[in-house]
C-alpha cells in the first residue's frame, strides 16, 4: 500500500520533472530539474528492489554527469531571452517526431512479445512462485559474493585502471617547471592578421 | 562472507601479481624520492628497478610448470596454456631489451618523471594479461589497460607540441576502437549468452567450416509434441541464425584492426609514430602486435573456428589492403619513423595472410612471423635510438633518412647490422626473414589463396625498394661528409649483437624456431578439424 503510493508519488513527480527540463526558461534550473528526475527515477528503482542500479544512477548521473553538465552551463553563460517565440513554431513538428518515436516503439513491443510457444507443447510451465521458495539476498549483496570470488581478477585488474588513469592524468596536467611569464600584450595580438598568423622562423610569436 | 573467499587459491597467474604488486611498490618509490629533494634524477634508478621486475617476471614464467589441472584458472577466465606461456615470455624478453635501450634517449630528452618507467609496466601488464585472458571481459580489460598506457606514453612530452598532438589522436582513435570492441563483445554476449572462450568453443561444436548455418527454421520449435523430439531438434539438428554472430565478430576483428594498425584503419598509426617519443614509439611499434595476435587467434580459431567461412573474406581483404598500402605508401617517405611504421602494416598484413588460412601451418607461420617481426623491430628501432647525432638539437625526435648517410665510414659495424636487418625484413635469403616470408607465400598456397599469395608476393618486390635504399644511404651515397655520433654503451650494443647473431643463426638453424613455434600451435590452440 504505502509502497504503492510511493511508486506513484515518484512517478508523477519524475514525469512533472521531465517535463520541467524542457519548458524551464532558465538553463541552470533545468539541470536541477534533471537532477530532482534522476533522483526520483533512482529511487523508483529502488522501489523495485534493483538496488544496485538506482545507487549507481545516482552515482554516475548525479554525481558525475549533472554536475558536469552544470559546470558546463555555468561557464558558458547562456542568454535566456527569447526562448518562448520559438517554443510555438516547432511545436507541431517536435510532437510530429515525437508520435513516429512512439509508434516505432510500440510497433517493435507489439511485434516481439507474442504470446507463450510453448502453451500447447509438452513443456508449458506452470506457475511456480519461485520468489517464496528462494532465500532471497539483495541486488548487492548477490553482485558482492560474485564480484569478490569469482571475479576477483576483474575487479583488481579495474583498480589498477583506475590507478593509471589518476597517475597518467597527474603526470600530464602537473607543472614542475617554475611560472615563465605569460603576460598578454594586447597590442600584439590585435595587431595580427591573416597573413603572418602562420608561425615562420625568424618571427618572435612568444606573445 | 569471510575473509577466504579473497585468497587466491589458484596461484597460476603469479608473474601477473607479481607485477602488479611491485608497480605499486614502484609508485611508493617514486614518490617518496622525489619529494624528499628538489627534483632529484631518480629516472635511472626506477628503470633498473623496472628492468629487475621484468627480469624476475620472466624468471616466474620459466618456472611456470604449466599443469593441466591449471589449465584455466579464476573461474576460467584466465587460461593458462603454452600459447599464453610462450607469448609472456617473448614479451618479457622484448620488454627488457626494449627499456635498456630507451634509456639513454630518456636522458637526452631530459624526461625526468618518474611515471614514464611506470606507465611502460603497466602497458606490459596489461599485454602479459591479454597474452592469457580467455574471457571477453578480461580481455576487454587487458587491452583497456594497456591502450590507455600507450595513450599516456604518447602524449608524454608536454612541451612538444607534436607529442600532445599524438597523444590525442591516438587517445580518440583508440576510444573509438575500444567502443566497437565493447559493441561487439556485447551482441556476442547477448546471442550466447556467457563470454567465456570455452564456452563458445563447446557451444559451437556443431557448425563447422563449410556446412550452412544462416537461418533458422521458426517453426522447428513450435511443432513438437514428444519431449525428446523436442530436445534433439532444439540442440542438434537445428541450426541458428548466425548472421547477428557473424555480424558482431566484424565489429571485434574491425576493432582488433585498429589497434593492429592495418590498412584501411591504419591512418593514426603515422602521426602517432612520428609525432610522440621515440622510445613511446619504439615500444608501442613492436611489443603490443603479438599481444593482440595471441587474442585474435583466441577468439577466431579457439572459440569461432566453425565460421572462418564468414570472417575469412573481411581478413584476406584487409591484409591485401595493408600490403599494398604498406609498399607503395612506404615509397613516399623520407622520415624514418613514418618509414617504419609503414614498414609495419605491410608487415601486419602479411602475418594477417598467415592468420586467414586456417590450417596449422598458417598458425605456426603467424606465430613465427610474429616473433621475427619482433627480433627485427628490436633490433632496428635500437639501432634508431643508438645513432645519437652529435649535431642534432635535442628537440628533434624524428630522422630523415639521410641522417643515416655514410654510417658506414663513422661505425662499419653498426651499418653492417643495420643493413642485414634492413635486408632480412626485406626478406633476403641469408638472413631469418626469407624463411618466414616464404613460409607465409607457402601456407597461403596450401590454403589454395593463390591470388593473394601473388599480390603480396608483388607488393613484398616493390616493398623491397625502400630497404635497399637505406642500405645505399648507408653505404654508397655519393658525399664526402657524413655525420657524427655520440658512442654507444657496452651493453646495449651487446644486446644489438646479439640480436644481429639471432638473424644469422636462425637461418641456418631454423628448427628452432619452427619447432617452438609448431609445439604452441598444436598444444595450445585450437580445434582446427
Amino acid at each position: 500500500m504505502v509502497t504503492n503510493f510511493l511508486f506513484y508519488f515518484f512517478s508523477n513527480v519524475l514525469l512533472l520533472s521531465a517535463l520541467m527540463v524542457i519548458i524551464v526558461q532558465n538553463s541552470i534550473h533545468s539541470v536541477l530539474f534533471l537532477v530532482l528526475s534522476f533522483v526520483t527515477s533512482a529511487s523508483m528503482l529502488f522501489l523495485l528492489e534493483c538496488e544496485f542500479i538506482s545507487l549507481m544512477f545516482i552515482t554516475i548521473y548525479v554525481g558525475a554527469i549533472a554536475v558536469l553538465f552544470l559546470f558546463v552551463i555555468m561557464m558558458l553563460d547562456i542568454k535566456t531571452a527569447y526562448f518562448t517565440k520559438d517554443t510555438l513554431k516547432y511545436f507541431p513538428f517536435g510532437s510530429f517526431i515525437g508520435f513516429v518515436f512512439l509508434m516505432e516503439i510500440l510497433l517493435v513491443v507489439f511485434k516481439n512479445f507474442k504470446s507463450n510457444p510453448y502453451q500447447n507443447s509438452f513443456l508449458s510451465n506452470f506457475y511456480v512462485n519461485w520468489f517464496d521458495k528462494v532465500d532471497s539476498f539483495t541486488d548487492l549483496e548477490a553482485l558482492g559474493q560474485v564480484l569478490y570470488t569469482h571475479y576477483v581478477l576483474h575487479f583488481l585488474v579495474a583498480g589498477i585502471i583506475l590507478l593509471l588513469s589518476v597517475i597518467g592524468a597527474v603526470v600530464l596536467t602537473i607543472n614542475t617547471k617554475e611560472k615563465t611569464s605569460r603576460h598578454q600584450i594586447v597590442f600584439k595580438q590585435l595587431s595580427r592578421n591573416y597573413k603572418n598568423v602562420l608561425i615562420t622562423k625568424n618571427q618572435n610569436f612568444n606573445l | 562472507m569471510t575473509i577466504e573467499t579473497l585468497i587466491f587459491k589458484e596461484i597460476g597467474l603469479l608473474p601477473e601479481l607479481f607485477l602488479g604488486i611491485s608497480l605499486i611498490y614502484l609508485v611508493l618509490h617514486g614518490t617518496f624520492l622525489s619529494v624528499s629533494k628538489k627534483y632529484p634524477l631518480i629516472q635511472s634508478s626506477n628503470l633498473y628497478l623496472s628492468i629487475l621486475i621484468l627480469l624476475m617476471v620472466c624468471f616466474l614464467l620459466y618456472n611456470d610448470n604449466l599443469e593441466v589441472l591449471d589449465h584455466s584458472i579464476f573461474n576460467n577466465s584466465v587460461a593458462n596454456d603454452y600459447l599464453s606461456y610462450a607469448s609472456k615470455f617473448m614479451l618479457g624478453i622484448s620488454c627488457i631489451i626494449c627499456l635498456m635501450m630507451i634509456q639513454q634517449y630518456t636522458i637526452d630528452q631530459k624526461i625526468n618523471h618518474f611515471e614514464y618507467i611506470l606507465i611502460f609496466l603497466f602497458a606490459i601488464l596489461g599485454i602479459l594479461l591479454l597474452c592469457s585472458s580467455n574471457d571477453l571481459i578480461t580481455a576487454y580489460l587487458a587491452i583497456e589497460l594497456q591502450s590507455l598506457a600507450f595513450y599516456v606514453l604518447a602524449a608524454f612530452k608536454k612541451d612538444s607540441t607534436f607529442s600532445v598532438d599524438a597523444g590525442l589522436k591516438y587517445f580518440i582513435l583508440g576510444a573509438f576502437s575500444s567502443s566497437l570492441l565493447l559493441f561487439g563483445f556485447s551482441i556476442v554476449y547477448g546471442v550466447t549468452g556467457t563470454t567465456n572462450f570455452e564456452d563458445f568453443k563447446d557451444l559451437f561444436f556443431s557448425v563447422y567450416p563449410g556446412n550452412t548455418f544462416d537461418y533458422v527454421k521458426d517453426s522447428a520449435l513450435l511443432n513438437v509434441t514428444n519431449p525428446m523430439d523436442y530436445q534433439d531438434n532444439l540442440y542438434f539438428s537445428t541450426s541458428f541464425d548466425a548472421s547477428l554472430l557473424n555480424f558482431a565478430l566484424v565489429f571485434i576483428l574491425v576493432s582488433l584492426f585498429f589497434k593492429l594498425a592495418l590498412a584501411p584503419f591504419h591512418l593514426w598509426s603515422p602521426d602517432v609514430y612520428e609525432g610522440s617519443l621515440s622510445s613511446s614509439t619504439f615500444f608501442f611499434a613492436v611489443i603490443p602486435k603479438l599481444g593482440i595476435f595471441v587474442l585474435l587467434l583466441r577468439i577466431f580459431y579457439y572459440s569461432f573456428y566453425g565460421f572462418i567461412d564468414s570472417w575469412r573474406y573481411y581478413v584476406v581483404i584487409v591484409a591485401i589492403l595493408s600490403i599494398i598500402i604498406g609498399s607503395f605508401v612506404g615509397l613516399e617517405q623520407r622520415k624514418l619513423k613514418s618509414l617504419l611504421a609503414y614498414s609495419s602494416i605491410s608487415h601486419m598484413g602479411y602475418s594477417l595472410i598467415a592468420f586467414s588460412t586456417g590450417t596449422f601451418e598458417g598458425i605456426q607461420m603467424l606465430l613465427s612471423y610474429l616473433i621475427i617481426y619482433m627480433c627485427s623491430g628490436l633490433c632496428i628501432w635500437s639501432i634508431f635510438l643508438l645513432t645519437r647525432l652529435k649535431n642534432n638539437t635535442e628537440k628533434k625526435q624524428n630522422k630523415d633518412l639521410t641522417d643515416l648517410v655514410l654510417l658506414s665510414k663513422s661505425n662499419k659495424m653498426l651499418a653492417i647490422f643495420l643493413a642485414t636487418v634492413l635486408l632480412s625484413i626485406a626478406g633476403f635469403p641469408p638472413m631469418i626473414g626469407f624463411l618466414v616470408k616464404i613460409g607465409v607465400f607457402l601456407a597461403s598456397i596450401e590454403a589454395s589463396m593463390y591470388f593473394v599469395a601473388l599480390i603480396s608476393i608483388l607488393c613484398s618486390v616493390v616493398s623491397t625498394f625502400y630497404y635497399i635504399r637505406l642500405v645505399k644511404i648507408l653505404f654508397f651515397e655519393k658525399v664526402l661528409v657524413g655525420k657524427l655520433y655520440y658512442p654507444i654503451a657496452v651493453q646495449r650494443s651487446v644486446v644489438v649483437v646479439f640480436l644481429f647473431y639471432l638473424f644469422l643463426f636462425l637461418f641456418i638453424n631454423p628448427s628452432l624456431l619452427y619447432l617452438f613455434s609448431q609445439k604452441i600451435s598444436l598444444i595450445s590452440v585450437i580445434n582446427v578439424y
